[in-house]
């Protein structure tokens, strides 16, 4: 464990990005927009995609399984609401490019709220068996909704080896502009921390720490005020975080609250540790109290360029264009559109993408601000000037990396450990050169990744 | 609606920085050193620099053309690379002489091997290390700083240029030791000297007041690391220290070694060039101690008083190798391992 002077945790290097999320923070959650048809992807987690159980012309109901688990590393999706099926096509996919996904056409517009949820009375973790909350998770088809879309069920099982010792509640929001997690801790505490108790019921740890940034006071005061209210303060700590960027990336939140490491290629599960995110655990209660399928989420739509920024209640499977019709349109200005923040949240073309499970922002940047980012402002060669390694979390050599792939030494980028990089984006952010240093880094790992299936390069 | 929407990879902001800032942050933390050579040397010294700086801008401008590249004046690194040579020349260098030492910077030192970022030696030091070998007599004539008469020691040769001139502290040490002269009161009432720069010596390296405000300015910026800087003094430091050990009567007290000639000057602003000086922390070490202990042994046992300009070369060369020597292991360990 590492503290700072004035009793922060946190991790070596990173940057300090402006944190832009003063436009969303005050913004209660609102009920999103509404929605006629909607596009689910069969494949919105890490592992097998869904194999579809609806056919073109089914009726579907609210909450009913349209896509079924085709392996254990796997979630189902549902319908969030009841209509027809209008059509099982490719759809553009913020990560996979195209990918199978089911259009669901409702009779007239649904507009989604946010479903009151209270605790029911006397609510006790230990009233849950733990295969009970594990089943309830994949049969919710939660994933991990801090952006990689890890199956919940999977991650939270109560047999796996080794054993595990940790629950570490990711409410970091380290990415800018994000504040969906923030306003989850705010307005739904209780659906949170009983979401928490019953991962750590499935899991069987004893220690819990819920890890938030010092730039969200606000947060850390309501989580740690509840807690003390349940009397779990023995269990579960707020560990308060330095506001650093990645400080929300797994092997980072690790590192600063535990200091433990997880080794490079190895996953949090080998040292005994499980990372959830808030939202995900908001999400868990609901899917194990109420039975309710994950279906909608919490969506921050954000960024300069957006009329009125705020978070919305959202149906997954709604096109990106609507979300951001609702909000007021764009401002002429605008020059991107970002699913995620503008560290790692990923550019889209085509507008009518739909959010998914891990989409937890809408970022619209202006011209002005992409401006000041890499491909608008002049490149020159790298001047070996070490910013890039100063700053790179998981201390390896952005600019040696990404000059090999640059002249197509792939196996230079091995030796210099391309596949330890976790893609935070610090190395291109600092740069003075100006070079797309993540980018090269990400397209040496795909390379590669042919590479072994023997693709062609 | 939306129209031309961009899509790159992420990050989608970046921090406010260029490579032309980072220059221009260099040209700042110089701009200490510049003043105290126009104090010493007046005009002639502030003319070596125009035409040094000059004549750099327009070789590369002239380099561009001739290769049909595009002008990469714009990240200021000649500049820079003029600035340093100026201010390791010695300040009664004709001008015709600075003008070429500052072309063959450009050009052999930098442009033939690509550009910016390219080049395998520090371009500046390419450039006097060619005058040196051409010019020898001109490049060892040392002028007496304006401000003071002649309290330097009475060693001093007919000018070779139109102004009187004298030894270097160094080389003084140096010559005055080899005839068991009283060193030892010399070197210590010759530190204050060095300190302010009112000794002979090249234009910036004369004075380590100014050289130490510039390169906090450079630390504050983060333009430069602390790291390669203390590795070349400490290395200087403990190598002068055991000659000084060995013998006392021979060698000048090592103190006395990182305030007078290069030392200071080069190890925070020519050892520091990140384009040839490795990119670990630990490569920064290897590079500092390499680049201080080939000064010393230059300066005890070889025949030139000053040797930071060769070693700055020398360890240019290995660079690469440091590199791949000091590789970085990942947070997580190796994999698999």
């Amino acid at each position: 464990m590492t503290t700072d002077s004035q009793g922060r945790f946190s991790f070596s290097r990173g940057v300090h990005p402006p944190d832009s999320k003063h436009l969303t923070e005050d913004k209660p959650i609102a009920p999103g927009p509404p929605v006629k048809e909607l596009a689910i992807f069969l494949s919105q987690h890490i592992g097998a995609p869904c194999q579809a159980t609806v056919k073109k012309a089914d009726t579907v109901q609210a909450g009913q399984e349209i896509g079924e688990c085709q392996g254990f590393v796997c979630a189902p999706v549902h319908a969030p609401i009841a209509g027809k099926v209008k059509e099982i096509t490719l759809r553009s996919h913020p990560v996979l490019g195209r990918s199978p996904a089911v259009t669901i056409v409702a009779e007239s517009e649904i507009q989604p709220t946010p479903p009151a949820f209270t605790l029911p009375d006397g609510f006790d973790p230990q009233q849950y068996a733990p295969e009970q909350i594990c089943d309830a998770a994949r049969e919710a088809g939660l994933v991990g909704m801090g952006g990689a879309g890890f199956p919940t069920s999977v991650k939270i099982q109560h047999d796996a080896k080794p054993p595990k010792h940790t629950l570490l509640v990711n409410a970091c929001e380290c990415e800018p502009y994000i504040t969906c997690d923030y306003r989850i801790m705010l307005e739904w505490t209780d659906q949170v921390i009983a979401g928490i108790r019953l991962a750590q019921r499935a899991c069987g740890v004893s220690k819990v720490f819920i890890g938030i940034e010092d730039n969200k006071p606000k947060a850390i005061e309501i989580m740690t005020d509840a807690l003390q209210k349940l009397g779990l303060g023995e269990t579960m700590t707020v560990a308060r975080l330095e506001t650093k960027y990645p400080q929300g990336g797994e092997r980072q939140l690790i590192d600063a609250v535990l200091g433990e490491t997880v080794p490079t290629g190895g996953i949090p599960p080998q040292i005994g540790v499980v990372v959830l995110n808030v939202a995900t655990a908001a999400a868990l209660a609901d899917a194990v109290i109420n039975n309710r399928p994950l279906t909608h989420r919490v969506v921050t739509v954000t960024g300069e360029a957006i009329a009125n920024p705020g978070n919305y209640y959202v149906a997954i499977g709604t096109p990106v264009e609507t979300l951001i019709d609702f909000c007021g349109n764009v401002t002429t200005k605008s020059a991107k559109v970002v699913m995620g923040g503008p560290m790692m949240g990923l550019a889209i073309a085509d507008l009518s993408t739909p959010i998914t499970k891990t989409s937890g922002a809408i970022t619209v940047l202006t011209k002005e601000q992409i401006g000041q980012a890499k491909f608008e402002r002049r490149q020159t060669a790298c001047i070996r000037c070490g910013r890039c390694l100063e700053v790179c979390p998981e201390n390896l050599n952005p600019t040696r990396i990404a000059h090999a792939v640059k002249s197509n030494l792939l196996d230079v980028a091995e030796r210099y450990f391309i596949g330890a990089c976790i893609e935070c984006g610090c190395c291109s952010y600092v740069c003075p050169a100006n070079i797309e240093l993540t980018g090269y880094i990400k397209t040496g790992k795909i390379f590669l990744a042919r590479q072994r299936k023997k693709m062609p390069v | 609606m939306l129209k031309d929407i961009t899509v790159s990879f992420a990050p989608h902001i970046s921090k406010p920085l260029s490579t032309r800032r980072v220059m221009l942050d260099v040209a700042v933390g110089l701009i200490p050193a510049v003043a105290a050579a126009g104090v010493y040397f007046r005009l002639h010294a502030l003319l070596l620099i125009g035409v040094c700086v000059a004549w750099c801008v327009a070789t590369e401008w002239f380099c561009n053309v001739i290769r049909k590249k595009p002008n990469s004046l714009g990240d200021y690194s000649a500049v820079v690379t003029g600035l340093i040579l100026a201010l390791a020349l010695p300040p009664g260098l004709p001008l015709w002489a600075a003008a070429i030492g500052a072309s063959v910077s450009i050009v052999i030192g930098k442009m033939v091997f690509g550009g910016l970022g390219a080049n395998v030696f520090n371009p500046a030091m390419v450039g006097r290390a060619f005058l040196t070998a051409s010019f020898g007599v001109l490049m060892t004539a040392w002028a007496v700083p304006a401000t003071i008469d002649s309290a330097m020691p009475a060693i001093s040769q007919e000018g070779v240029v139109d102004t009187r001139t004298q030894a270097t502290p160094l080389a003084w040490s140096k010559i005055a030791i080899k005839q068991q002269a009283e060193a030892e009161t010399f070197s210590s009432r010759q530190f204050l000297s060095t300190l302010t720069g009112e000794v002979g010596g090249c234009l910036g390296e004369t004075s380590a007041l100014a050289i130490l405000l510039g390169a906090a300015y450079l630390i504050w910026r983060r333009t430069i690391n602390i790291h390669i800087p203390l590795a070349v003094l400490s290395s200087a430091l403990v190598f002068g220290g055991i000659a000084y050990l060995i013998d006392p009567e021979t060698y000048v007290q090592p103190f006395f070694h990182l305030t007078s000639g290069a030392l200071l000057f080069g190890a925070f602003f020519i050892a520091t060039d990140p384009v040839t000086a490795p990119l670990t922390r630990r490569g920064m070490w290897l590079f500092g101690i390499g680049v201080g202990a080939i000064t010393m042994v230059i300066r005890v046992l070889g025949e030139y008083p000053e040797g930071l300009m060769y070693a700055v070369l020398l360890m240019n060369a290995v660079t690469p190798l440091i590199d791949r020597l000091c590789r970085r292991i990942p947070a997580g360990g190796r994999p698999n391992a």
